[in-house]
Protein backbone atom coordinates (compact mmCIF):
# COMPACT_ATOMS: atom_id res chain seq x y z
CA UNK A 1 0.00 0.00 0.00
CA UNK A 2 2.54 2.92 1.20
CA UNK A 3 4.58 1.22 -1.38
CA UNK A 4 3.03 3.62 -4.00
CA UNK A 5 3.09 6.38 -1.83
CA UNK A 6 6.51 6.34 -1.26
CA UNK A 7 7.35 5.84 -4.54
CA UNK A 8 5.06 8.71 -5.25
CA UNK A 9 6.83 11.32 -2.89
CA UNK A 10 10.37 9.82 -3.99
CA UNK A 11 9.46 11.52 -7.47
CA UNK A 12 8.08 14.31 -6.00
CA UNK A 13 11.39 15.10 -4.16
CA UNK A 14 13.24 14.20 -7.48
CA UNK A 15 11.93 16.93 -9.71
CA UNK A 16 11.29 19.59 -6.80
CA UNK A 17 15.86 19.22 -6.69
CA UNK A 18 15.64 21.31 -2.83
CA UNK A 19 18.31 21.02 -0.47
CA UNK A 20 18.45 17.49 1.47
CA UNK A 21 17.23 19.45 4.42
CA UNK A 22 14.76 21.28 2.55
CA UNK A 23 13.27 17.97 1.03
CA UNK A 24 12.87 16.19 4.19
CA UNK A 25 10.51 18.48 5.87
CA UNK A 26 8.70 19.20 2.00
CA UNK A 27 8.39 15.15 2.36
CA UNK A 28 6.92 14.81 5.78
CA UNK A 29 4.31 17.32 5.46
CA UNK A 30 3.08 16.02 2.03
CA UNK A 31 3.05 12.48 3.20
CA UNK A 32 0.70 13.76 6.27
CA UNK A 33 -1.15 15.43 4.01
CA UNK A 34 -1.62 11.98 1.66
CA UNK A 35 -2.03 10.03 4.52
CA UNK A 36 -4.62 12.05 6.28
CA UNK A 37 -6.61 11.74 3.14
CA UNK A 38 -6.12 8.11 2.47
CA UNK A 39 -7.45 7.41 5.80
CA UNK A 40 -10.73 9.95 5.35
CA UNK A 41 -11.48 8.06 2.15
CA UNK A 42 -11.46 4.93 3.53
CA UNK A 43 -13.41 5.93 6.54
CA UNK A 44 -15.84 6.73 3.48
CA UNK A 45 -15.97 3.23 2.75
CA UNK A 46 -13.07 3.72 -0.75
CA UNK A 47 -10.78 0.39 -0.82
CA UNK A 48 -7.07 1.08 0.98
CA UNK A 49 -5.66 0.59 -2.06
CA UNK A 50 -7.98 2.60 -4.05
CA UNK A 51 -8.07 5.56 -1.88
CA UNK A 52 -4.25 5.23 -2.03
CA UNK A 53 -4.61 5.89 -5.87
CA UNK A 54 -7.21 8.75 -5.47
CA UNK A 55 -5.14 10.72 -2.85
CA UNK A 56 -2.49 10.84 -5.47
CA UNK A 57 -4.36 11.84 -8.11
CA UNK A 58 -6.37 14.33 -6.24
CA UNK A 59 -2.81 15.57 -5.31
CA UNK A 60 -1.29 16.14 -8.68
CA UNK A 61 1.28 14.24 -11.00
CA UNK A 62 4.55 14.19 -9.22
CA UNK A 63 6.11 16.23 -11.77
CA UNK A 64 3.70 19.22 -11.88
CA UNK A 65 3.74 19.11 -8.28
CA UNK A 66 7.83 18.41 -8.06
CA UNK A 67 8.66 21.25 -10.40
CA UNK A 68 6.05 23.85 -8.41
CA UNK A 69 7.92 22.90 -5.61
CA UNK A 70 11.10 24.48 -7.02
CA UNK A 71 12.18 28.08 -5.99
CA UNK A 72 10.39 31.14 -8.31
CA UNK A 73 13.71 32.36 -10.07
CA UNK A 74 16.55 30.11 -9.24
CA UNK A 75 19.87 30.58 -10.08
CA UNK A 76 20.17 27.46 -12.07
CA UNK A 77 17.02 25.74 -13.13
CA UNK A 78 17.13 22.72 -15.34
CA UNK A 79 14.00 20.46 -16.35
CA UNK A 80 13.54 17.64 -18.80
CA UNK A 81 9.51 19.05 -19.36
CA UNK A 82 7.85 22.19 -19.10
CA UNK A 83 9.44 25.77 -19.07
CA UNK A 84 12.33 25.91 -17.16
CA UNK A 85 12.94 29.83 -15.72
CA UNK A 86 15.95 30.86 -13.67
CA UNK A 87 19.58 32.78 -14.62
CA UNK A 88 20.85 30.09 -16.41
CA UNK A 89 17.57 28.00 -17.67
CA UNK A 90 17.72 24.68 -19.61
CA UNK A 91 14.42 22.43 -20.63
CA UNK A 92 12.64 21.86 -23.45
CA UNK A 93 11.20 25.67 -23.41
CA UNK A 94 13.72 28.24 -21.12
CA UNK A 95 13.33 31.76 -20.30
CA UNK A 96 16.12 33.06 -18.32
CA UNK A 97 19.36 35.85 -18.28
CA UNK A 98 20.85 32.54 -20.00
CA UNK A 99 18.43 30.29 -21.63
CA UNK A 100 18.82 27.13 -23.63
CA UNK A 101 15.52 25.06 -24.96
CA UNK A 102 14.33 23.87 -28.20
CA UNK A 103 12.20 27.24 -27.63
CA UNK A 104 14.71 29.91 -25.58
CA UNK A 105 13.98 33.28 -24.55
CA UNK A 106 16.88 35.92 -22.82
CA UNK A 107 19.48 37.85 -22.64
CA UNK A 108 21.78 34.88 -24.41
CA UNK A 109 18.98 32.12 -25.86
CA UNK A 110 20.28 29.38 -27.64
CA UNK A 111 17.34 26.99 -29.11
CA UNK A 112 16.16 25.60 -32.61
CA UNK A 113 14.10 29.05 -31.83
CA UNK A 114 16.24 31.86 -29.67
CA UNK A 115 14.71 34.91 -28.98
CA UNK A 116 17.55 37.02 -27.10
CA UNK A 117 20.00 40.39 -26.74
CA UNK A 118 22.55 37.79 -28.58
CA UNK A 119 20.88 34.35 -29.91
CA UNK A 120 22.34 31.30 -31.30
CA UNK A 121 20.36 28.46 -33.03
CA UNK A 122 18.27 27.31 -35.82
CA UNK A 123 15.90 30.63 -36.47
CA UNK A 124 17.03 33.05 -34.27
CA UNK A 125 16.19 36.62 -33.62
CA UNK A 126 18.35 38.99 -31.60
CA UNK A 127 18.48 42.51 -30.27
CA UNK A 128 22.42 42.46 -31.28
CA UNK A 129 23.71 39.48 -32.80
CA UNK A 130 22.06 36.86 -34.32
CA UNK A 131 23.82 33.29 -35.15
CA UNK A 132 21.79 30.78 -36.88
CA UNK A 133 20.61 28.98 -39.80
CA UNK A 134 17.88 31.52 -40.78
CA UNK A 135 18.82 34.69 -38.51
CA UNK A 136 17.56 38.29 -37.75
CA UNK A 137 18.87 40.99 -35.83
CA UNK A 138 17.25 44.02 -36.43
CA UNK A 139 19.44 46.34 -34.91
CA UNK A 140 22.99 44.22 -35.20
CA UNK A 141 24.91 41.64 -36.89
CA UNK A 142 23.25 38.43 -37.85
CA UNK A 143 25.40 35.37 -39.67
CA UNK A 144 23.50 32.52 -41.09
CA UNK A 145 22.58 30.67 -43.65
CA UNK A 146 19.79 33.63 -44.40
CA UNK A 147 20.86 36.85 -42.35
CA UNK A 148 18.92 40.12 -42.05
CA UNK A 149 20.28 42.76 -39.96
CA UNK A 150 22.48 46.33 -39.53
CA UNK A 151 25.22 43.89 -40.33
CA UNK A 152 24.47 40.48 -42.35
CA UNK A 153 26.70 38.00 -43.44
CA UNK A 154 25.22 34.95 -45.09
CA UNK A 155 24.66 32.54 -48.19
CA UNK A 156 21.63 35.63 -48.48
CA UNK A 157 22.31 38.35 -46.44
CA UNK A 158 20.15 41.12 -46.27
CA UNK A 159 20.99 44.70 -44.66
CA UNK A 160 23.00 47.62 -44.15
CA UNK A 161 26.58 45.87 -44.36
CA UNK A 162 25.52 42.44 -45.92
CA UNK A 163 27.93 40.03 -47.49
CA UNK A 164 26.65 37.19 -49.31
CA UNK A 165 28.00 34.88 -52.45
CA UNK A 166 26.23 36.23 -55.22
CA UNK A 167 24.65 39.90 -55.95
CA UNK A 168 21.75 39.04 -55.76
CA UNK A 169 21.65 37.54 -52.72
CA UNK A 170 23.67 40.77 -50.74
CA UNK A 171 20.96 43.37 -50.60
CA UNK A 172 21.63 46.92 -49.41
CA UNK A 173 25.36 46.23 -49.20
CA UNK A 174 28.55 45.01 -50.47
CA UNK A 175 29.17 41.63 -51.72
CA UNK A 176 32.26 39.27 -50.76
CA UNK A 177 32.26 37.51 -53.81
CA UNK A 178 30.88 39.84 -56.15
CA UNK A 179 32.05 43.48 -56.77
CA UNK A 180 33.72 44.14 -53.95
CA UNK A 181 36.23 41.13 -52.49
CA UNK A 182 37.77 39.74 -49.65
CA UNK A 183 40.08 42.50 -48.82
CA UNK A 184 37.95 45.30 -49.97
CA UNK A 185 35.38 44.02 -47.73
CA UNK A 186 38.79 43.80 -44.68
CA UNK A 187 38.32 47.96 -45.69
CA UNK A 188 35.49 48.27 -43.54
CA UNK A 189 36.82 47.04 -40.75
CA UNK A 190 40.52 49.53 -40.92
CA UNK A 191 39.73 51.25 -37.78
CA UNK A 192 40.39 50.14 -34.39
CA UNK A 193 36.87 49.82 -33.00
CA UNK A 194 36.16 47.96 -36.56
CA UNK A 195 38.85 45.56 -35.65
CA UNK A 196 37.70 44.83 -32.23
CA UNK A 197 34.08 44.60 -33.54
CA UNK A 198 35.31 41.99 -36.09
CA UNK A 199 37.35 39.73 -33.64
CA UNK A 200 34.41 39.61 -30.95
CA UNK A 201 32.26 38.08 -33.91
CA UNK A 202 34.72 35.91 -34.86
CA UNK A 203 35.43 34.98 -31.36
CA UNK A 204 31.77 34.66 -30.56
CA UNK A 205 30.72 32.71 -33.54
CA UNK A 206 33.90 29.81 -33.11
CA UNK A 207 34.46 29.55 -29.81
CA UNK A 208 32.02 31.43 -26.93
CA UNK A 209 28.84 30.69 -28.61
CA UNK A 210 29.59 26.86 -29.22
CA UNK A 211 31.36 26.52 -25.64
CA UNK A 212 28.53 27.62 -23.72
CA UNK A 213 26.65 25.72 -25.58
CA UNK A 214 28.39 22.39 -25.02
CA UNK A 215 28.21 23.63 -21.11
CA UNK A 216 24.47 23.94 -21.67
CA UNK A 217 23.73 20.55 -23.68
CA UNK A 218 26.53 18.81 -20.50
CA UNK A 219 24.16 20.28 -17.79
CA UNK A 220 21.18 18.77 -19.62
CA UNK A 221 22.35 15.95 -19.83
CA UNK A 222 23.31 15.99 -16.70
CA UNK A 223 20.28 16.05 -15.18
CA UNK A 224 19.20 13.97 -17.59
CA UNK A 225 21.02 11.03 -15.42
CA UNK A 226 19.84 12.44 -12.34
CA UNK A 227 16.90 11.45 -12.65
CA UNK A 228 17.22 8.52 -14.67
CA UNK A 229 19.92 7.21 -12.02
CA UNK A 230 16.79 7.94 -9.46
CA UNK A 231 13.89 6.21 -11.52
CA UNK A 232 14.77 5.00 -14.48
CA UNK A 233 10.71 4.83 -15.47
CA UNK A 234 10.87 9.45 -15.00
CA UNK A 235 12.95 9.14 -18.82
CA UNK A 236 10.91 7.69 -21.46
CA UNK B 1 -20.63 21.76 -12.27
CA UNK B 2 -18.42 24.35 -14.23
CA UNK B 3 -15.47 25.14 -12.37
CA UNK B 4 -13.23 28.36 -12.54
CA UNK B 5 -10.37 27.81 -14.67
CA UNK B 6 -6.64 27.92 -13.72
CA UNK B 7 -5.83 31.35 -15.52
CA UNK B 8 -9.18 32.60 -13.07
CA UNK B 9 -7.42 31.07 -10.10
CA UNK B 10 -4.11 32.04 -10.15
CA UNK B 11 -3.51 35.21 -8.24
CA UNK B 12 -6.23 34.70 -6.18
CA UNK B 13 -5.16 31.42 -3.96
CA UNK B 14 -2.98 33.13 -2.15
CA UNK B 15 -6.04 35.23 -0.69
CA UNK B 16 -8.19 32.41 -0.47
CA UNK B 17 -5.72 30.47 1.66
CA UNK B 18 -5.01 33.87 4.02
CA UNK B 19 -8.76 34.05 3.90
CA UNK B 20 -9.15 30.51 5.16
CA UNK B 21 -6.24 31.23 7.91
CA UNK B 22 -8.03 34.23 9.30
CA UNK B 23 -10.17 31.86 11.22
CA UNK B 24 -7.07 30.37 13.18
CA UNK B 25 -3.66 28.17 12.41
CA UNK B 26 -4.66 25.28 9.83
CA UNK B 27 -2.22 22.68 8.15
CA UNK B 28 -1.98 21.75 4.37
CA UNK B 29 -4.85 19.21 3.99
CA UNK B 30 -7.37 20.92 6.15
CA UNK B 31 -6.39 24.17 4.29
CA UNK B 32 -8.06 22.44 0.90
CA UNK B 33 -10.67 20.95 2.58
CA UNK B 34 -11.55 23.78 4.27
CA UNK B 35 -11.44 25.77 0.93
CA UNK B 36 -13.22 23.16 -1.50
CA UNK B 37 -16.21 22.90 1.13
CA UNK B 38 -16.21 26.81 1.09
CA UNK B 39 -16.36 26.82 -2.56
CA UNK B 40 -19.04 24.18 -2.67
CA UNK B 41 -17.44 22.61 -5.39
CA UNK B 42 -16.46 25.39 -7.69
CA UNK B 43 -13.05 25.46 -7.00
CA UNK B 44 -10.91 22.49 -7.06
CA UNK B 45 -7.55 22.89 -6.42
CA UNK B 46 -4.90 20.36 -7.03
CA UNK B 47 -4.32 19.32 -3.53
CA UNK B 48 -0.53 19.48 -3.93
CA UNK B 49 -0.30 22.54 -5.87
CA UNK B 50 -1.08 24.62 -2.36
CA UNK B 51 1.96 24.00 -1.01
CA UNK B 52 4.45 26.03 -3.51
CA UNK B 53 1.79 29.04 -2.65
CA UNK B 54 1.77 28.24 1.03
CA UNK B 55 5.78 28.27 0.96
CA UNK B 56 5.38 31.82 -1.00
CA UNK B 57 3.65 33.53 1.68
CA UNK B 58 5.60 32.21 3.99
CA UNK B 59 8.67 33.77 2.49
CA UNK B 60 6.64 36.80 2.30
CA UNK B 61 5.99 36.87 5.50
CA UNK B 62 2.27 36.80 5.25
CA UNK B 63 2.13 33.57 6.69
CA UNK B 64 4.34 32.14 9.72
CA UNK B 65 4.72 28.31 10.10
CA UNK B 66 5.44 25.26 13.00
CA UNK B 67 5.75 21.94 13.52
CA UNK B 68 3.49 20.44 16.24
CA UNK B 69 2.69 16.58 16.63
CA UNK B 70 -0.65 15.66 15.62
CA UNK B 71 -3.27 13.48 17.44
CA UNK B 72 -2.01 10.38 15.21
CA UNK B 73 1.59 10.50 16.45
CA UNK B 74 2.99 12.21 12.99
CA UNK B 75 4.83 15.69 12.64
CA UNK B 76 2.51 18.28 11.49
CA UNK B 77 2.80 21.89 10.11
CA UNK B 78 0.17 24.19 11.01
CA UNK B 79 0.00 28.16 9.70
CA UNK B 80 -1.17 30.81 10.88
CA UNK B 81 -1.66 34.40 9.71
CA UNK B 82 0.09 37.45 10.97
CA UNK B 83 -0.34 40.71 11.19
CA UNK B 84 1.46 41.49 7.89
CA UNK B 85 -1.02 38.92 6.46
CA UNK B 86 -3.85 40.42 8.17
CA UNK B 87 -3.72 43.50 6.53
CA UNK B 88 -2.33 42.35 2.99
CA UNK B 89 -6.05 39.85 3.08
CA UNK B 90 -8.00 43.31 4.50
CA UNK B 91 -6.19 44.89 1.02
CA UNK B 92 -7.10 42.22 -1.47
CA UNK B 93 -10.65 41.22 0.15
CA UNK B 94 -11.69 45.39 -0.42
CA UNK B 95 -9.87 45.07 -4.08
CA UNK B 96 -11.79 41.80 -5.12
CA UNK B 97 -14.73 43.11 -3.47
CA UNK B 98 -14.53 46.66 -5.88
CA UNK B 99 -14.24 44.29 -8.61
CA UNK B 100 -16.58 42.00 -8.05
CA UNK B 101 -19.30 44.63 -7.98
CA UNK B 102 -18.09 46.56 -10.90
CA UNK B 103 -17.97 43.04 -13.03
CA UNK B 104 -21.59 42.40 -11.60
CA UNK B 105 -22.59 45.52 -13.05
CA UNK B 106 -21.31 45.27 -16.37
CA UNK B 107 -21.68 41.31 -16.86
CA UNK B 108 -24.58 40.63 -14.34
CA UNK B 109 -24.09 39.28 -11.14
CA UNK B 110 -23.68 36.02 -10.51
CA UNK B 111 -27.14 34.84 -9.20
CA UNK B 112 -27.64 35.10 -13.28
CA UNK B 113 -25.01 32.09 -13.70
CA UNK B 114 -26.61 29.41 -11.58
CA UNK B 115 -29.70 27.32 -13.13
CA UNK B 116 -32.80 28.62 -12.77
CA UNK B 117 -35.49 26.54 -10.36
CA UNK B 118 -37.95 24.81 -12.67
CA UNK B 119 -41.46 25.50 -12.07
CA UNK B 120 -43.42 22.29 -12.55
CA UNK B 121 -46.51 23.07 -15.03
CA UNK B 122 -45.36 26.28 -16.12
CA UNK B 123 -46.04 27.34 -19.85
CA UNK B 124 -43.82 29.60 -22.13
Amino acid sequence: MSRALQKYLDQVIIYANRKEEDSEKIRAELEDHLRQKISDLAAQGIPREDAVFQAIEDHGTARTVGYSLRRGFALLDVRTEGTARGFVAIGPRAVGIIAFGNIAVGLFAFGNLAFGALAFGALTIAGFLSIGGISLAPLGAAVGLAAVGQGAFGMIACGGLAVGLQVPWAIDGVSLLSGDNGLQFLHHFQTHEGIVALIAITAWLFLVFPLLNGVMYSIKRNEYLRIEKADPKLIE
Amino acid sequence: MTRLSKQTLDGNVETLILAVLEAGPSYGYAIVKDLNERAEGILKLGEGTIYPVLYRLEEKKLIASRWHQAENGRQRKYYRLVSKGHKALATNRQQWQMLSAAMGKVLGSAENLLPKPQVKGATI
